[in-house]
């Protein structure tokens, strides 16, 4: 077991150093003010403020509402199993809150350290600034007693949870094979802390907030904005669980007027929901175009890259020759480094009149275009331009489309891959069956191949998405200063507020909300499907 | 290519037959079809080639192919762009973080896949968690993170090679792929080892590891592909071209050069070059590897 531990230890350190803890370490530095490297004072959730403006008082809110709702569920469905079952849950409750207190306590000891390490260089300043110096105040500040306090509160609830989890563990093995309701109740327990934390946070903020108009003498419209959209998040709920509802009644009238409902619904929402651009344009311009521009890439390319590699993977999966040698060419644009195959798509996107492209277009007699230079959207360039659309509706700028080409590109390749290797997963004896039952060529796609590839193309998907929220590379290689940011995806715009303004809170900050959203991505992801995927 | 062993005869017998016909005309369009794709992959690749060996009114001029070739379009973008250190950089780089990632996502994926102890589905989990986390969260503590390490360790990190490697050397990824391939060894062999006195680590070394051998070729290729195309981590930790690697020599010569697009397009090809023949070499691994990996995660 010792060893166990000792061959995992290394990995975890550094995972843990660099993967894990950096989390922690974002949400703390994401509430300092801090510019140009000097650690800034404590400015609450003023960076999100910055960022999404008021949203972020009701996004806290709603996580909070969220984490309660599952802490009760989960201890709900333990409780109604151990009375159901006659198993013994409860024994499980102490040990596991312990545990999850421990941790909750930990991660407050790490925002008792932080503080006070990052105060470290602004001490040395004035004396000479050797390493001996910095090394002896990094020890100095370990030994504080407020961080060996808060640190060894956290390891004895931590390791007392964790010693009596085994004890109890090791009386249950004896018995049955009971299962361990260790994990929900820690998990519930850290929701419930987490959520207590967020709401206290965002009581004080909110407070904070008044007692500054206030004294500015300015009205704050906070409560309505939130009290309307929150209103709206609710009967958006609603009417989800109204539509699903709907697909279980047997009766066709029950199940029209319930989806009648729902759509009401829904537009009642809309209607309470149309408060958040005004919120919304209070916030950070460049954060919101940098979404705006990934939402665009991620509506532009996936279901273009999707759909060709799947009609590539499916001719390429017939009895071809050369089977292996189109797998290879397909499969390069996207081993090839992309810094590479970036520049060369910088030339053939080039604003000069005798590049590849502008060169294509003079042969039919078309004026050359601007490319990844052109900030102007695409719709609005189709229209002629004399009406302005406004930055929604006039689309992606052409150099985000040029950028988007270029994405297809590389992954089509990498989704064609994928999708062969999931019609090799298809048993055979099902199209078998189906010629003989007279399906031909296009029936046989449509009954047995994409039921039996939904995993896949739910994995692809998913993953192009979320992929999309985290591009950096080549977005940053192939964006041009004259495209005015309209190609700066999320990270982009995390990177520049990181390197080009060091406004080191702030980017913790947009890190953070762009987690935020990958993990609701992630969420209504699998809640789709569940339903939807057929797991043959 | 489609119909090419098949002789003038035997084809017009088999356009007299209906059914034959349609057969031979769906092959047709499906063999168009992947070739268009095909080309479309490719061809960018081909243009790049064609222009590094341009000289400079050919690039700028728009010209498709090259009266003579520039071969010492090569040598000058070797030279300009100070290829020999950032293509020595990326070499030690990639070394360093992926030998430091083979013992320590081995040692971890071997504990996980073939050791009990308690707590095992919870630190999996965690492990697992962290493949969600976006790149960019990282940026700003890691940097701080860094930059604290660098001052109380005796070696420096920023614009050195811990920075640049140390972080890379454990990754889920890698430890969930060496353990999918570890847990197939059956239990029996770990018996039979300490029948024959091996302790866990012998047994990893000398038994699991070989059998293993196309998932750790599979984390070595990753590996270096993703060290030469490491970017944005490299442009934060670097200040001075000591320590640079490939990706980031590129692109700042791509800014120098400016209108030497026959440079530009030699410098590209350069840095193309090692992964693109490693990948022919060993397709097979990176494709399959990809397919095994890709589906299951």
């Amino acid at each position: 077991m010792l060893l166990a531990y000792s061959f995992l230890a290394p990995a975890f350190i550094i995972i843990g150093l660099f993967g894990l803890f950096p989390l922690a370490f974002a949400a703390y530095e994401s509430t300092l003010r801090g510019l140009n490297k000097i650690v800034g004072s404590y400015d609450g959730l003023g960076n999100y403020v910055k960022a999404v403006d008021n949203l972020i008082y009701i996004v806290t809110f709603w996580i909070a509402v969220g984490l309660i709702y599952f802490a009760v569920s989960t201890i709900a469905r333990a409780v109604q199993e151990h009375r159901q079952e006659q198993t013994n849950a409860m024994r499980w409750a102490l040990p596991a809150t312990l545990t999850a207190a421990g941790t909750a306590l930990f991660a407050r000891f790490i925002f008792v350290l932080l503080p006070e390490m990052l105060l470290i260089p602004s001490k040395l300043r004035g004396q000479n600034n050797t390493q001996e110096a910095f090394r002896s105040l990094v020890v100095e500040t370990w030994w504080l007693p407020k961080v060996q306090v808060a640190l060894w509160i956290a390891v004895v609830l931590l390791a007392g949870g964790v010693v009596w989890g085994l004890f109890v563990n090791r009386t249950v093995a004896r018995d049955s094979r009971e299962p361990i309701y260790f994990v929900p109740f820690f998990s519930a327990g850290i929701s419930l802390v987490s959520a207590a934390a967020l709401i206290w946070l965002t009581w004080t903020e909110i407070n904070a907030a008044y007692a500054g108009a206030l004294e500015e003498g300015v009205g704050l419209e906070l409560w309505s904005q939130i009290v309307t959209i929150s209103a709206g998040f609710l009967l958006l709920l609603l009417a989800w669980r109204l539509w699903e509802s709907a697909g279980l009644r047997s009766s066709n009238t029950g199940m029209a007027m319930r989806l009648v409902g729902a759509v009401a619904l829904m537009a009642g929402a809309w209607v309470l929901i149309a408060e958040l651009p005004r919120v919304v344009s209070a916030g950070d311009e460049d954060w919101w175009n940098g979404l705006m521009a990934t939402v665009f890439y991620v509506l532009g390319t996936v279901p273009i890259q999707l759909g060709l590699a799947l009609i590539l993977a499916a001719l390429l999966f017939q009895k071809i020759r050369g089977q292996t040698l189109f797998r290879v060419l397909y499969f390069l644009p996207y081993v090839a480094p992309f810094v590479g195959t970036a520049a060369v798509f910088r030339i053939i996107f080039s604003n000069r009149p005798t590049a590849p492209l502008n060169s294509l277009l003079d042969l039919f007699g078309a004026e050359p275009l601007l490319w990844l230079s052109e900030p102007a959207g695409i719709i609005q360039m189709i229209t002629g331009g004399r009406i302005d659309l406004g930055p929604i509706l006039s689309g992606p700028s052409l150099a985000l489309v040029a950028i988007m080409i270029y994405g297809i590109w590389t992954y089509v390749g990498f989704d064609t891959v994928i999708f062969l290797a999931g019609l090799g997963a298809i048993p055979n004896e099902l199209y078998e069956v189906a010629d003989i039952d007279g399906a031909g060529g296009w029936a046989q796609f449509r009954h047995v191949t994409l039921p039996l590839l939904s995993p896949t193309i739910y994995f692809l998907s998913l993953y192009a998405v979320i992929g999309t929220f985290k591009a950096f590379n080549h977005i940053f290689v192939l964006r041009q200063a004259a495209a005015l940011g309209t190609t700066d995806t999320a990270s982009i715009v995390i990177f520049q507020a990181f390197k080009r303004d060091t406004r080191y809170g702030y980017a913790s900050a947009l890190a953070i909300l762009l987690l935020l959203i990958i993990m609701v991505i992630t969420l209504v992801n699998n809640r789709i499907a569940s339903r939807r995927v057929f797991y043959g | 290519m489609a119909s090419g062993a098949v002789g003038a005869g035997a084809f017009r017998a088999r356009l007299a037959d209906p059914a034959a016909r349609r057969a031979a005309i769906n092959q047709g369009v499906i063999y168009v079809v992947l070739i268009v794709g095909a080309a479309a992959s490719i061809l960018p690749f081909l243009y790049t080639v064609s222009v590094s060996l341009m000289n400079l009114t050919e690039a700028t001029g728009g010209r498709a192919l090259p009266a003579t070739p520039q071969w010492s379009n090569y040598v000058e973008a070797w030279q300009d762009a100070q290829f020999s250190l950032y293509f020595m950089n990326s070499v030690k780089i990639t070394l360093i973080s992926v030998g430091g990632a083979l013992v320590f996502c081995a040692l971890a994926a071997y504990a996980f896949a073939q050791m009990e102890f308690p707590g095992k589905t919870f630190l999996f989990t965690l492990l697992l968690s962290t493949l969600m986390l976006p790149e960019a969260i990282t940026w700003v503590p890691n940097f701080i993170t860094v930059s604290w390490l660098g001052r109380i360790s005796p070696v420096p990190w920023l614009n050195n090679w811990p920075s640049l490697t140390i972080p890379f050397m454990a990754s889920a990824f890698g430890i969930f792929l060496l353990r999918q391939f570890f847990q197939q060894i059956p239990r029996e062999l770990w018996d039979s080892a300490q029948i024959d006195g091996s302790g866990h680590l012998r047994y990893l070394v000398r038994v699991v590891l070989p059998l293993s051998s196309a998932a750790v070729m599979t984390l070595v290729l990753f590996g270096f592909v993703g060290a030469w195309n490491a970017l944005a981590w490299p442009i934060l930790v670097t200040t001075t071209p000591d320590w640079r690697p490939i990706s980031y020599g590129l692109l700042s010569f791509l800014d120098e050069a400016g209108a030497l697009l026959h440079l530009q397009m030699a410098g590209a090809i350069i840095t193309m070059l090692p992964i693109v023949v490693l990948y022919f070499f060993t397709q097979r691994h990176f494709i399959e590897g990809i397919a095994t990996t890709g589906l299951k995660g």
